[in-house]
């Protein structure tokens, strides 16, 4: 039968509307149409026999080791209530300001982007928490919807994200495909590290559009983005240090570490949880003081380590060595009693155990998305599919400009049905070889295939952002005004694809430079 | 009314039989989460601060995380967070939602998940039947187990779909009545 690869594509997307869970509708169609090809004679079963080395290769995949650390970290900082005290605090920082509350939550978006990296979790937060203070201040429910819905999909391109650490990975396995078709036999890889240095300053630039446009909306139109009104005084000092600081520290360490080439993204992720979990266990009661000296333990350990680094497992180490390791001992165990000590709150507080459940459920949400999509691939590529992707991506008019310009319009509309993961790890394997082939740099269009995904989950009426909002935002704010508001915020995002597609460099440079 | 071969008292008694493998599978294995954050740490305060490395504490790091994901999926099916695309699911009647669901375990998640087993097998197999060993040298010697996460995951997954088909049949049967 022909076609059976076209009509398995368009049996997943049915299958997926319907609303059976994601990862089983695309499992369940990739066998139900290998048994279609082979009762035509159109697909080999024995290929099916390659599931065992796939399944155990994803097992055994080192790079993605770092998500569920990442999202450890950010449920801590979500059910501890670090990140709604960030944004209140932020609000009333800048809510004196015209439009502040909606560039406060533009920034919240920002930073908290190393939380769950799943678009419904970010947006129905700030849903719950941002939206009804800024209605009640007055905002226009239509752009307040809006800002919410953009500043939650931030999450998505802002590193340290975990559709960044997924994209990363499969972009490196097109990249190398590639090479291998060119005949090259000293492949070049991409790095984690390189795909967030990547994605640094286009996500940057975003932010910086999102709060030109915010401030100057609420410049010529007041009545859309009024101060807030009610006494709340500024926050002190102590406050900003205290519900501010510590994740931009947490979060601006976590990224440096990785970006400066220190850490691996697994190590930083770990450091960025244990962190987490201290700023938690303070805030559910641990004595700050508890957390400043083990903060200030293991910060004085990195730099004695830089400063007087030991080597114990060299056979030459001194006897000065093994003072200099006994006196770093004592700090790491004090730094690890600290964190026993803020576990045991937390776990008290009643957090620690639904945070544990919460990073397991996501996990196995995301991991059983890239299983299921490695049995479709298989299928899917035994089929024949992956030749007709290349043959039409190469039929295309305009040579290397239109593939790229109809891949792009593909995963746009994909977007609209299908989240990040699925479309990065069904969709991607198939056309990224053949667009890197073509000559496009595999950075450049990680970038830019990363904005666009973000943008599709703003676009009516299938976008995912607006269904979180819907089920989040109160009942007084109209479907009809979420739409409205994200118009403005879906040209921002075209005008910042169209930015860094004519100027690469603001997505090439800094991987290039410090890689 | 024909009288049903299961009453809806037994349907629901096995229902829950079924969750409970779940529910404690999923109790346990989340402490997975918080150690390999503890234990990932403290191979960096190794690395970094005594330049001590263990390829073994690395691979530990790496048992955890699949065991994690692969032996949480079942319980995420249980709790149903596995992510649904709603834009319809969402608007429809209960009574729809438990067809739509009766359809995908049926078609979809049992048959898929039977093929896996089906056809890791005989590499699960080949792995106990060798015992083999780590997966780079002075490694964890126990591939075989991280092997077995995938028949696993098949069993939990299998076990908490019949659950579910349970639980909508009674769905069903209840709109009936």
């Amino acid at each position: 039968m022909p076609h059976l690869d076209l009509l398995m594509l368009a049996a997943l997307i049915g299958c997926i509307l319907l609303g059976f869970p994601v990862s089983f509708s695309i499992a369940g169609t990739a066998i139900v149409f290998a048994f279609l090809g082979w009762i035509t004679g159109s697909f080999d079963l024995s290929l099916l026999g390659a599931l065992g080395q796939r399944v155990f290769g994803l097992l055994t995949n080192n790079v993605l080791i770092a998500i569920p650390l990442f999202v450890m970290m950010g449920v801590v900082l979500e059910k501890s209530r670090i990140a709604e005290e960030l944004l209140e605090t932020m609000g009333r920082l800048f809510g004196s300001l015209r439009g502040g509350l909606g560039v406060s939550v533009v920034l919240v978006g920002a930073l908290l982007a190393a939380s769950t990296g799943i678009v419904g979790a970010t947006v129905i937060a700030m849903g719950l928490i941002a939206l009804p203070t800024m209605l009640r201040s007055g905002y226009n429910p239509a752009f307040a919807s809006g800002i919410v819905c953009t500043a939650g999909t931030l999450g998505q391109i802002i590193p340290p994200s975990t559709l960044l650490i997924i994209l990363s990975d499969v972009m490196s396995n097109a990249y190398q495909q590639a090479q291998f078709e060119q005949g090259k036999f000293t492949v070049e890889t991409i790095s984690v590290g390189q795909i967030f240095a990547g994605a640094l300053f286009p996500g940057l630039l975003l932010v910086g559009i999102y709060i030109i446009y915010v401030l100057g909306r609420a410049y010529l139109r007041p009545d859309d983005a009024p101060p807030v009104q009610q006494s709340s005084e500024q926050p002190s000092v102590v406050e900003i240090s205290r519900a501010i600081l510590p994740p931009i520290i947490l979060i601006i360490a976590v990224l440096g570490a990785i970006l400066g080439g220190i850490a691996t993204p697994t190590e930083a992720a770990s450091v960025g949880a244990v962190g987490a979990i201290l700023m938690g266990g303070t805030r559910q009661g641990m004595p700050a003081k508890i957390a400043i000296a083990a903060a200030a333990a293991l910060l004085l350990l990195a730099i004695a380590t830089g400063l007087a680094p030991i080597r114990l497992q060299r056979s030459d180490v001194t006897m000065l060595g093994w003072v200099q390791g006994a006196v770093y001992a004592a700090l790491a165990f004090g730094g690890i009693a600290a964190i026993f000590a803020a576990l045991r709150k937390l776990d008290i507080a009643d957090l620690l155990r639904p945070a544990m459940t919460s990073t397991m459920t996501v996990t196995a949400m995301i991991f059983a998305t890239i299983l299921t999509a490695s049995i479709f691939s298989l299928v899917f590529v035994g089929l024949g599919g992956q030749e007709r992707i290349e043959a039409i991506l190469t039929a295309m008019p305009g040579g290397p400009l239109g593939a790229l310009i109809f891949s792009m319009l593909l995963i746009f509309i994909l977007g609209f049905f299908l989240d990040f993961v699925e479309i990065t790890v069904i969709l991607l394997p198939l056309i990224v070889p053949a667009l890197i082939l073509m000559g496009h740099d595999p950075y450049w269009l990680a970038i830019l295939i990363a904005i666009n995904l973000q943008t599709s989950f703003l676009t009516p009426p299938f976008g995912f952002s607006l269904f979180y909002l819907r089920g989040a935002a109160p009942k007084e704010v109209t479907t009809g005004q979420i739409y409205a508001g994200v118009a403005p915020f879906i040209a921002l995002q075209v005008a910042g694809i169209l930015i860094i597609w004519l100027i690469p460099a603001i997505a090439t440079w800094l991987p290039a430079t410090i890689f | 009314m024909v009288d049903p071969v299961l009453s809806l008292n037994h349907m629901k008694k096995i229902a829950d039989h079924l969750d409970t493998i779940n529910r404690a599978t999923g109790s346990t294995v989340r402490w997975l989460a918080l150690a390999m954050v503890l234990v990932q740490f403290v191979i960096v305060l190794l690395r970094y601060v005594f330049g001590v490395s263990f390829i073994a504490a690395n691979e530990a790091v790496l048992y955890m995380h699949s065991a994690l994901f692969m032996l949480g999926a079942g319980y995420t099916l249980l709790v149903d967070d596995h992510v649904r695309v709603d834009i319809f699911y969402a608007k429809v009647s209960p009574h729809t939602q438990a067809k739509i669901d009766l359809f995908g375990h049926i078609v979809l998640l049992l048959p898929s998940m039977l093929a896996l087993l089906w056809w890791t097998w005989p590499s699960v197999r080949n792995s106990w039947a060798i015992l083999e060993g780590p997966i780079s040298v002075g490694g964890i010697p126990a591939s075989f187990l991280l092997k077995s996460l995938i028949p696993a995951f098949c069993i939990l997954l299998i076990v908490q779909s019949l659950s579910c088909i349970l639980k909508n049949l009674m769905q069903l049967r209840e709109a009936e009545s």
